[in-house]
């Protein structure tokens, strides 16, 4: 029997947060924690993740039911919980499973936002602590390196990656349709409340090239402009900066319009006509929504942004299912290297071999001899080589059997497979998943 | 031999057109843009090849009928297509470039006439900088037209608040005004360096002055006006976006009742050739 990969873990599908708080393991936990699991009975590798939706342990060894059961009691102890409360909230994948699992997880297809980028960081992280404290081994690395680079294929290849889920990225994207870019582009933030500030926080990171702020109390305009970097507008005198903004965030409830039809005519005449985007995300709304129809001015409230937030989710799901058949086609190449790991395949390979080489060197005798070679000859050559071969073998393959699913397996398989130069495990073979 | 390869270079146009479109709809944007150039570079290798055997055959630059200048036309349409690419790409102007390309190297290929002698008149080292530097100059029109339909659609698609859906590669409006614009400038110089080389031939063939009242000759000068108040009116007055897109496509559109009308009825020294 040969190694098996167990996954035990808990996310945003199964527990609540209530719960997820409890399991995460905060940044000097891990190490510890990382040794606690090598000391489990059975297990031989592991890596912990944490993030804050979701706790999960990968383990590797060679009997899966014991690995599996020693997690959830490790998981308690460590965390001072009851068992039972962990119990609804666990789910336990297997090899191939397992496998498919930690991809999709890297990849951000089982995120809370689907394609959402920042786990894949995450992954890498709390994979090099375990890197680095030694729990991961072989078979996890490898594992690891690949879902680094399923995700990274999967972001290339599909538009999981591409569409906006927030109000102030979705701003942007909307005024992407209009400005070919944002670092000669003035901002007017009105309304300097938590989302005004979120979507002018957001404007400023895609390279806004300026902002001015106005808010109705000044000194929170003044706050907020020093800590985006922007400059203090008067609320009073809004009309006299309007021409001057390309993009307007309109985030001051109220019981008017703040920014009315004559003023953005007036302000598109002193702007040559140049085009104006003004997104209102206050509700009710602050700026006059019929100014949509002046030439060169695009308004959005917070219904059309909400209507592409819906559209890009959409979009996200068909991409989904074009990144989940990448998934399926790397957890197959994945578990063919993983499969070639074992005694009996590495038995099969090394005889295919060394049958290979017999079979070549008999063939160059023969046509070096040429054509006065008798059938005799030839029988005697044939089996002279095969018990060459076969006594050559013996020792070899004896030593793996009897190593086959103890303690040294994976010793004896991997000196094996290097001696004899058996594909699928040539020296340093994951560097090539990672660049 | 030319026309097989005029052929060739026509259905590549054709699979460029899909591959453009494919790039607007698309949320990749990598592989088709890079099919469309290897189709693009491809077709105009082969377009440029069947001009260049007539070329030789006839000795002299093929604009002897019709469908040699409509192949000419093509050709420098799509040259001046790639090379703006190499500028900056902005391959969504392929969705309506292509088919345009096209439509005028098929119908090249089915008008194309057999090898003829150029009239005397036509005789001269100013007719290929004359008819070069004019067709380059309706090719750069066309471009901006392009940019300005794909202006309309975009444009259109915003005021009404509806999602991307199929138009998911288009680019943005900023983009494809400013890029209109300057593919009006470069016309307009082309075209008036067309205009005086004509004016420069007339007068050292010594024509009498009744090329003047060529129908061509006073169409081009109607559409050359037309670009210049357009022009005008973006430096100075702020003309842009949806009036100056239209006003550009309404130009070409008169570039093309003069190319098709003035030619097919073969009216006035214009009308003798291409």
């Amino acid at each position: 029997m040969q190694h098996r990969i167990v996954l035990v873990g808990l996310s945003h599908h199964t527990a609540p947060v209530e719960v997820r708080e409890r399991v995460a393991f905060s940044n000097g936990h891990l190490e510890p924690a990382l040794r606690g699991l090598l000391a489990l009975p059975g297990v031989e590798e592991g890596v912990i993740l944490s993030t804050c939706n979701r706790v999960e342990v990968l383990a590797c060894g060679a009997d899966a039911e014991q690995v599996a059961a020693g997690i959830p009691p490790f998981l308690s102890q460590l965390h001072g919980l009851g068992d039972d409360l962990l119990q609804t909230s666990l789910y336990v994948h297997h090899d191939r499973e397992a496998v498919r699992h930690l991809f999709r997880v890297a990849a951000s297809l089982d995120s809370m936002v689907v394609g959402e980028p920042q786990i894949l960081g995450q992954l890498k992280e709390q994979y090099a602590v375990a890197a680095a404290t030694g729990s991961s081994g072989r078979v996890l690395h490898r594992c690891f390196h690949k879902s680094f680079s399923v995700a990274k294929r999967i972001r290339s290849e599909t538009g999981i990656a591409e569409k906006a889920v927030s109000v102030g990225s979705t701003a942007v994207e909307l005024a992407r349709d209009i400005f070919d870019g944002f670092g000669d582009k003035t901002a007017l933030l009105i309304g300097a409340g938590t989302m005004g500030e979120l979507c002018a926080r957001q404007l400023m990171a895609q390279g806004t090239g300026s902002l001015m702020v106005a808010n109705r109390t000044f000194e929170r305009a003044i706050d907020v402009a020093r800590e985006l970097g922007g400059m203090p507008v008067p609320f009073e005198k809004l009309g006299r900066y309007l021409p001057l903004a390309d993009l307007v965030i309109g985030a001051a409830a109220g019981d008017d319009f703040l920014v009315r039809r004559a003023q953005v005519e007036e302000a598109m005449r002193e702007r040559r006509h140049r085009p104006m985007v003004l997104i209102d995300v206050a509700v009710p709304r602050c700026i006059d929504p019929s100014v949509h129809a002046l030439d060169g001015v695009y308004t959005y409230d917070i219904d059309d942004l909400e209507g592409v937030i819906a559209e890009n989710r959409g979009a996200r799901a068909t991409e989904a299912v074009r990144a989940e058949a990448i998934v399926d086609a790397e957890v197959d190449a994945f578990w063919r290297w993983f499969e070639s790991l074992g005694v009996v395949p590495t038995i099969v390979a090394l005889r295919e071999k060394l049958e290979g080489i017999r079979q070549v060197e008999v063939e160059r005798w023969l046509t070096a001899l040429g054509p006065g070679c008798d059938p005799r000859q030839r029988e005697g050559v044939e089996r002279l080589t095969r018990s060459i071969v076969n006594k050559i073998l013996h020792a070899p393959l004896t030593a793996l059997r009897s190593h086959q699913s103890g303690e040294s397996e994976t010793f004896y398989v991997d000196a094996a497979r290097s001696l004899f130069r058996l594909h699928g495990a040539p020296a340093g073979d994951e560097t090539d998943d990672e660049g | 031999m030319e026309i097989v390869l005029l052929r060739g270079a026509a259905g590549l146009y054709l699979a460029a057109t899909v591959a453009a479109l494919m790039g607007i709809a698309s949320i990749r944007r990598d592989f088709p843009h890079r099919l469309l150039m290897w189709l693009l570079g491809g077709g105009l290798l082969l377009h440029a090849v069947s001009i260049l055997m007539r070329a030789v055959l006839v000795g002299h630059l093929p604009v002897a009928n019709f469908g040699e200048g409509l192949s000419l036309l093509a050709a420098l349409l799509v040259g001046l297509f790639l090379a703006v690419q190499l500028r900056g790409p902005l391959l969504a102007l392929g969705a309506v470039i292509m088919p345009l390309a096209f439509g005028l190297t098929l119908a090249a290929s089915v008008v194309k006439g057999g090898a003829q002698p150029l009239p005397d008149v036509l005789r001269s080292v100013w007719l290929p900088v004359h008819v070069l530097l004019a067709l380059l100059g309706d090719a750069a029109f066309a471009i901006a037209c392009s940019a300005s339909i794909l202006y309309l659609v975009q444009e259109r698609r915003l005021k009404t608040h509806r999602g991307r859906g199929v138009l998911h590669g288009l680019p943005s409006l900023e983009r494809l005004d400013s890029f209109s614009h300057n593919c009006l400038k470069w016309g307009l110089i082309l075209l008036t360096l067309g205009i005086v080389s004509g004016i420069v031939w007339a007068h050292e063939a010594e024509w009498d002055s009744a090329w003047m009242a060529d129908p061509k000759v006073l169409f081009t000068m109607l559409v050359w006006t037309l670009y210049v108040v357009l022009l005008q009116g973006r430096m100075t007055a702020g003309w842009r976006g949806r009036w100056a897109a239209q006003l550009t496509i309404a130009g070409f559109a008169a570039i093309v009742v003069s190319l098709v009308g003035v030619n097919l009825l073969g009216i006035g020294i214009h009308g003798k050739a291409y």
